[in-house]
């Protein structure tokens, strides 16, 4: 009896050992799921010999690109391309391991710039400086001196930035529901919090019950409503840097604290949607489509996404896209926070990869060709016929809105730089967002840290800004007040935040000395 | 210590070999197609669970990719300064010893019920029906089970705040608030693990020896006391093996699913070690403390499975190795 019993007792240790190794090694097959260089650079390859190139980059989309548009752009640069697609959902951990291994490519899509190791890959020597080299190239010669100090990391740059729109952010609202109404347009958030009552208690969508609410917000307290509430409160960009040389964080602010009160009103009398902690953008966007709510705080040009969305739906939509909302109604205190103050990364060439000046030269021309009009066009909007057709006003309607998502969209976020170009969107909503994006630069606040240097930031940034994010979320939902807000940031600043205050002081009077 | 411990077995098993000049080379002659059967297994944990572990170094330096491990400077214990000094470290260790708890309270002994009570049951198509119906949770990713419990219980529509305002309650915000976050993981592991569960102990209660409950059952003993003193007894040396591995897991509370249900709202009771070291490593690359806190994490673990089971050999069972 006893021995049949350590019997099973061995076979059942055997299995448990056989389940537990089927586990481990699905981990360890997942953790290198990064990409392998593959093929070397036509080096020495004669001219008209197309280049190879490969490219670590991000995707935005669901799925990778399919149809003609890379090959396309490999003609006209004259290369072969090898994209090794990371999803911007899991692009911290790939890029992360990616560089650990040093398993990468040719050219590097490098978006996150305040992560640490991207930082301290970026310092360490891994990837080129390219700053002597980009007056050589027409179209890199046009990337502002702005633009390339706020690229750099303590100084130097170590790849092209993406130039990016500085300040995206705005309003959404459902114009039809405000003049069913009869609301004028909210120009104070005063006025923005009547528009949110009056969308919630007074049936907008007239079906007689109650089911609309004013604000849709997501759990992005950054490209959700709050930070652009945030602005119009006066809260800096992150940070604050006064004449004495000393820096204040937003949090310490007072806009910081009316922003959070603003959101605290929204939610406790329900002008919000309940759960917007815990709402992903997908099931925002899709919740302001099917008329649940009439405010959208976020980018600009997400108004055409929206309106898209709702056809079929939510037919009478219309919306009006404000950027011009302030807390007092002066047009003077209008502000609006950049975006990485426009610089949507960098495309970096690691050493490993690109071996010399020579093969530097080739992957710098090629990014220096997508820069071209063409290729603009091309990675924007997809082929002439096929997916869009133009006017003689550069304006431009996309054919099949769902080829173009398949075909196209997914280049989008590998244009190197995208403002300034003339062929545009014949879509109104489009049209108006791109105006009002350049408009919101003249108010943009600038986030002064953006290049500096700090240890502590680096190291414990991102666990330390938990602390603030959780409190403020709490602060909003009611969970601790005012004091316990304080009592959060004082934790902060004992953790280590007092460190990176010093650390960005002593920077920011290195790099203005 | 896991591979040695199958390895030890088979050797005990003919102990009369060992009296000679070289033993292990005759043991190994001898049962050379048992240890050939091993070997797969054991070349499995070598190359996947040991050679992996020298890059457990990394916790004593500020590592970085571009230099390489051996490049990367030497800092002692630094990181593990850091570890034990960070407010963070308390709330970690609080959590997931409560989750622990919970898991071995509220879940351990419910597949010992469910199995004895599967036992009992005499139909047997009624019975491996239930068997099959209960398993299938087990094959649906966290991904699927939390996306479920979110349709449930959110508080713009989730099915289960609608049920409690028609009800006349208020709503509860379950995905947001603290208190609700413990008893959701667990219940999403009773939902989930409780039917594979069950498996382990069927298979033991299948070899208990029927001549048993015919005694049992001449003397006069109903089904209560058939289960009480004979079935439990028999399969107690399993739940005693399956709970040293349990307690050896301690630390391991599932990083996907915890990840899943984790939000900045209940962050204060649902971030364990597991998550830490994904955000803090992956997410920020800090690859040398995100290391130190696996490390310590491993160590923890084998305390305890080394303790656990001295403790069963001293009340007389048989331990896992």
């Amino acid at each position: 009896m006893k021995f049949k019993m350590k019997q099973v007792g061995v076979l059942l240790l055997a299995s448990v050992f056989l389940l537990s190794a089927c586990g481990g090694a699905k981990n360890n097959g997942a953790a290198d799921a990064s990409n392998a260089k593959t093929g070397a650079n036509g080096g020495n390859a004669a001219v008209d010999k197309p280049v190879n190139i490969t490219w670590m980059n991000i995707l935005h989309t669901a799925s990778t690109p399919t149809g003609k548009v890379q090959s396309l752009i490999e003609e006209k640069t004259n290369t072969k391309i090898k994209f090794s697609w990371v999803p911007d959902a899991s692009k911290e951990e790939r890029i992360n391991t990616a560089l650990a291994s040093n398993s990468l490519a040719d050219i590097v899509t490098l978006t996150i710039l305040d992560n640490s190791s991207v930082r301290n890959a970026l310092k360490s020597g891994m990837f080129w400086e390219v700053e002597p080299y980009l007056d050589e190239f027409p179209n890199l010669a046009t990337i502002s001196e702005d633009k390339r100090r706020s690229a750099s990391i303590a100084g130097k740059l170590y790849g092209v930035p993406f130039q990016k729109d500085v300040a995206r952010n705005g309003v959404i609202i459902r114009k039809d529901w405000l003049d069913k109404l009869g609301l004028p347009v909210p120009k104070t958030t005063d006025e923005l919090m009547d528009v949110a009552k009056a969308f919630t208690e007074q049936d907008p969508d007239g079906n007689g019950v109650k089911d609309t609410v004013g604000f849709i917000d997501r759990n992005d307290l950054i490209y959700g409503a709050f930070k652009t509430l945030g602005s119009y409160f006066g809260t800096p960009n992150y940070w604050q840097h006064s004449e004495d040389g000393k820096m204040t964080p937003e949090f310490e602010t007072e806009g910081y604290v009316k922003a959070m009160d603003f959101m605290k009103a929204t939610y406790d009398n329900g002008y919000i949607n309940k759960d917007f902690a815990v709402t992903a953008k997908t099931d925002q966007q899709e919740g302001f489509a099917q008329g649940k709510a009439g405010i959208y705080v976020g980018a600009l040009f997400d108004g055409k996404n929206l309106l898209n969305l709702a056809k079929g739906i939510q037919d009478d939509m219309e919306l009006v896209l404000v950027n011009n909302i302030t807390s007092t109604g002066n047009e003077s205190d209008r502000a609006i926070w950049a975006g990485n103050n426009g610089i949507g990364g960098l495309l970096a060439f690691p050493k490993s990869e690109v071996k010399d000046e020579a093969e530097l030269k080739q992957v710098l021309k090629f990014v220096n060709d997508l820069m071209d009009d063409d290729i603009y066009a091309l990675m924007t909007y997809g082929i002439e016929g096929v997916h869009y057709s133009i006017d003689g006003d550069m304006a431009v309607t996309i054919l099949d809105n769902d080829l173009w998502k398949q075909e196209v969209q997914p280049f989008a976020s590998s244009r190197p730089k995208e403002p300034g170009y003339k062929i545009h969107d014949a879509d109104p909503l489009k049209v108006e967002a791109t105006k009002l994006i350049l408009e919101n630069e003249e108010f943009a606040v600038l986030n002064p840290v953006y290049s500096l240097e700090s240890e502590t930031y680096t190291t414990m940034g991102s666990e330390l800004q938990k602390i603030i994010t959780d409190a403020t979320y709490k602060y909003i939902l009611g969970s601790i007040d005012l004091n316990g807000f304080k009592a959060e940031v004082e934790k902060w600043k004992k953790s280590g935040g007092s460190k990176i205050i010093s650390e960005y002081e002593a920077a920011y009077k290195e790099a203005n000395s | 210590m896991k591979a040695s411990s199958v390895a030890s077995m088979d050797v005990r098993v003919e102990p009369e070999l060992q009296r000679k000049a070289s033993p292990i080379l005759t043991s190994l002659k001898r049962n050379k197609l048992l240890y050939l059967m091993i070997f797969p297994g054991l070349l499995y944990f070598i190359v996947f669970k040991y050679l992996p572990m020298g890059g457990l170094v990394i916790a004593f330096q500020d590592y970085q990719p571009y230099l390489g491990i051996t490049g990367s400077p030497w800092v002692g214990l630094k990181h593990f300064e850091r570890l034990f000094t960070e407010p963070t470290f308390f709330m970690l260790l609080r959590n997931t010893l409560i989750l622990f708890a919970m898991n071995i309270v509220f879940f351990f002994p419910l597949p010992i019920i469910l199995a004895l009570m599967l036992n009992e049951v005499r139909n047997k198509w009624f019975k491996s029906a239930v068997q099959t119906i209960i398993y299938i949770p087990h094959f649906m990713s966290w991904v699927i089970i939390v996306s479920i419990t979110y349709v449930f219980l959110n508080v713009d529509g989730g099915v289960i705040n609608e049920l409690l305002a028609v009800l006349g309650f208020n709503k509860i915000s379950f995905l947001t608030s603290p208190e609700w976050l413990r008893t959701m993981y667990i219940g999403q592991i009773i939902w989930k693990e409780l039917g594979w569960s069950t498996i382990i102990y069927l298979a033991a209660i299948t070899v208990v020896d029927t001549q048993l409950y015919e005694a049992a059952e001449m003397d006069g003993a109903g089904r209560w006391r058939k289960t009480w003193h004979i079935t439990l007894p028999a399969i107690r040396p399993v739940i005693i093996t399956l709970l040293i591995l349990k307690i050896g897991s301690t630390l391991d509370l599932g990083f996907e699913h915890m990840y899943l249900l984790l939000n900045s709202l209940n962050r204060e009771v649902a971030e364990i070690f597991d998550t830490y070291i994904y955000t803090a490593g992956l997410k920020n690359g800090q690859l040398s403390f995100s290391t130190t806190v696996g490390l310590f994490k491993g160590v923890v673990g084998l305390i305890l499975v080394m303790a656990s089971n001295k403790l069963a050999k001293k009340f007389g069972e048989d331990g896992v190795y």
